[in-house]
């Protein structure tokens, strides 16, 4: 996908995005779901670049936006940080954790990659919840209560009054996803590429494999950090409830619902997950064993998502050559 | 010569010791399933604790239905284990091997066997409740050596999954079924020149590593209860001992597996359960650095 293509995408999903306020905006219960449309946008594209651009199959981003936002929360409470230096501490310090998992993940193959990144998020719960996330300040079990709301030049942003702090999370989430875009469509980006059409002949030019993977996981960490941070702010409460398998399941839909490696599917796709897992709330209890089933059938039945089908429709040529790989001997 | 208190100890701790040998045994059991699955068809199983659980529920669902009086823990063996293979042959055969025609098809079918644990997981919850389900022991009684204690369900445990993975063993080296298996693990395109079935093949590795997880669910969900959200730590858990062990060295993962077993109990014993994870965990990380190919492992 073209660059203006992409940024034309994104502005035209996050321009709608803009409008819903006005038909909506005084029904509190849809503009929640909105804003978590918007956070989850973030979440899941960074995911879709760590799998299907730089090819590092982590389970740890889920892990990653919990960290964010404890991290954010803690600050906050434990040491009376202004919430906006808080977010960007979090993000900070995320970044810091995804280079640490990242340093020894990227040593190894596949497999082992997915498996100490799940084992990540599997180990998280037990050290929240346990004496040593007590220590922090996570607030064990119970988890975090009171988590102030962030405030501009004296300003809240609350979930009363939801509109403006909608707007100020729509240009956050703006903001990341379009450095993510500049990120894939950068140097970097192409260097990606290389690297995954031929990680050998990549070295051979000089592309160091570890150094951009080592940045890809620093600068995808960073950017769930915050938008974690955001959420614990937006929200007011975190428990280690979030690590449970729902919310993996539900941002696992939304990346193969948008087509993995097609980058600005993820936001689409979390757009539509969010609002289809809304209307499936009848549901119940049922709704996370068809989130479950959904995966299962949209790596078998739509590989590519809906960005795949949109491609098919938008461009011959690109469909024949997936997004994201060398069509025609040019980097477009 | 000792004192009081220090003889108590020395009973807790083998006591401790015990409990890990059986857990231990049943661990090396669920990673040889494992070895041999990603081994010979290269797939990452993903939902591979969850098919612990099912061998779980399948036993709980007969002995709720039929009692214990048909045979006990035989009948169930008969009746459960054929059925796991089916579901593994099924899951193979519709699921996963079509993914094997696209080119990144490792990790699609590592997406798709976590979407079915996804699945299977919450549909162990709608199903059969959140509540743990306890299987009965499979011997009752305590067998006493001296000062040391033993309970037959233990013993039993150890036996009967020692059992399996021998018998695992001895098929993979003398019939020509488990020659085939270890000729497509060597070369899949050799073995398909000479003739072997590599769909078949696959399929019935992934259901024997199926049966295999299954029946060390029965076994240890007779001391662990059911849970049906553990399914990822028990993944964790057999992929760890398999890593640690050494991929597709057999003696490596029995080994590993008891030195897990035990790690575990005694990390159980001394800081709580919640932390045998974190362990686990701590201990991948250092084997992944320290030594990749793991203990017994061959160098790449």
């Amino acid at each position: 996908m073209h660059l203006r293509q992409m940024a034309a995408f994104i502005g035209i999903s996050y321009g709608i995005m803009a409008l819903l306020p006005i038909l909506v905006g005084d029904i509190p219960f849809i503009m929640n779901i909105l804003v978590m449309c918007l956070i989850w946008a973030v979440v899941a594209s960074c995911w879709d670049v760590m799998m299907g651009f730089a090819g590092i199959f982590t389970f740890g981003q889920v892990a990653f936006f919990v960290i964010g936002a404890y991290g954010s929360a803690i600050l906050a409470i434990s040491h009376n940080i202004t919430p906006v230096i808080a977010i960007i501490l979090s993000g900070f310090i995320t970044a810091g954790m995804g280079v640490l998992v990242g340093l020894p993940c990227l040593r190894l193959a596949g497999p082992y990659v997915a498996l100490v990144t799940f084992g990540v998020h599997m180990a998280l719960q037990p050290l929240l919840k346990g004496e040593i996330g007590l220590a922090i300040g996570s607030g064990g079990a119970a988890g975090l209560l009171t988590i102030p709301p962030i405030s501009l030049f004296g300003y809240e942003f609350t979930s009363s009054n939801i509109i403006p702090t909608f707007y100020l999370i729509l240009l956050i989430s703006l903001a990341c996803v379009l450095a993510i875009m500049f990120m894939i469509k950068s140097h970097w980006g192409n260097a990606f590429l290389a690297l995954k059409d031929s990680e050998d002949f990549a070295m051979s030019l000089g592309i160091s494999a570890f150094k951009y993977k080592l940045m890809v996981f620093a600068v995808t960490s960073f950017l769930t950090g915050i938008i974690g941070g955001v959420y614990g702010h937006f929200y007011g409460v975190l428990s280690v409830r979030m690590l449970d398998l729902d919310l993996f399941s539900i941002l696992m839909v939304m990346i193969l619902a948008g087509g993995l490696g097609h980058f600005p599917g993820a936001v689409l796709g979390s757009f539509l997950v969010v609002a289809g897992s809304e209307l499936m709330s009848p549901l119940g209890a049922y709704r996370a064993v068809t989130m479950g089933a959904l995966v299962v059938f949209l790596v078998l039945a739509l590989p590519d998502g809906v960005m795949g089908i949109f491609l098919k429709w938008l461009n011959k040529d690109d469909s024949a050559n997936p997004a994201g790989s060398f069509s025609n001997g040019t980097i477009t | 010569m000792f004192s009081e208190d220090t003889v108590l100890l020395l009973y807790e701790m083998s006591d401790v010791l015990i409990a890990g040998l059986s857990n231990g045994s049943v661990y090396a059991l669920m990673a040889l399933g494992m070895t041999l699955v990603y081994g010979v068809t290269k797939a990452f199983n993903f939902a591979y604790g969850d098919f612990f659980n099912m061998g779980g529920y399948f036993a709980w669902m007969l002995i709720i239905g039929l009692g214990l009086q048909f045979g006990g823990y035989v009948t169930i063996f008969i009746v459960v284990l054929p059925m796991l293979f089916g579901v593994g042959y099924a899951m193979e055969k519709f699921l996963i091997s079509p993914l094997r025609k696209r080119a990144d098809w490792e990790n699609r079918i590592m997406m798709l066997t976590l979407g079915l644990a996804l699945f299977l997981t919450n549909l162990y919850m709608v199903v059969f409740g959140v509540k743990l389900k306890s299987l009965p022991a499979i011997l009752d009684g305590i067998l006493e050596v001296g000062e040391f204690v033993f309970s037959y369900q233990d013993i039993m445990i150890f036996c009967l999954s020692l059992g399996g993975i021998l018998l695992f063993g001895w098929t993979l080296n003398n019939t020509r079924t488990g020659m085939a298996v270890r000729a497509v693990a060597q070369n899949p395109a050799g073995a398909k020149i000479v003739g072997i079935n590599i769909g078949r093949i696959f399929a019935a590795t992934f259901a024997i590593s199926t049966v295999m997880v299954g029946f060390g669910g029965i076994l240890l969900s007779q001391k662990l209860f059911i849970n049906p959200s553990s399914g990822g730590a028990i993944m964790v858990k057999a992929w760890v001992v398999t890593a640690f062990g050494g991929m597709g060295s057999i003696r490596g993962g029995l080994v590993a597996a008891f030195i897990i077993g035990i790690m575990e109990a005694f990390v159980g014993w001394i800081f709580g359960m919640s932390y045998g994870i974190i362990a686990l965990f701590i201990l991948l990380l250092g084997t992944l650095i320290i030594r990749p190919q793991g203990l017994m492992g061959k160098g790449e």
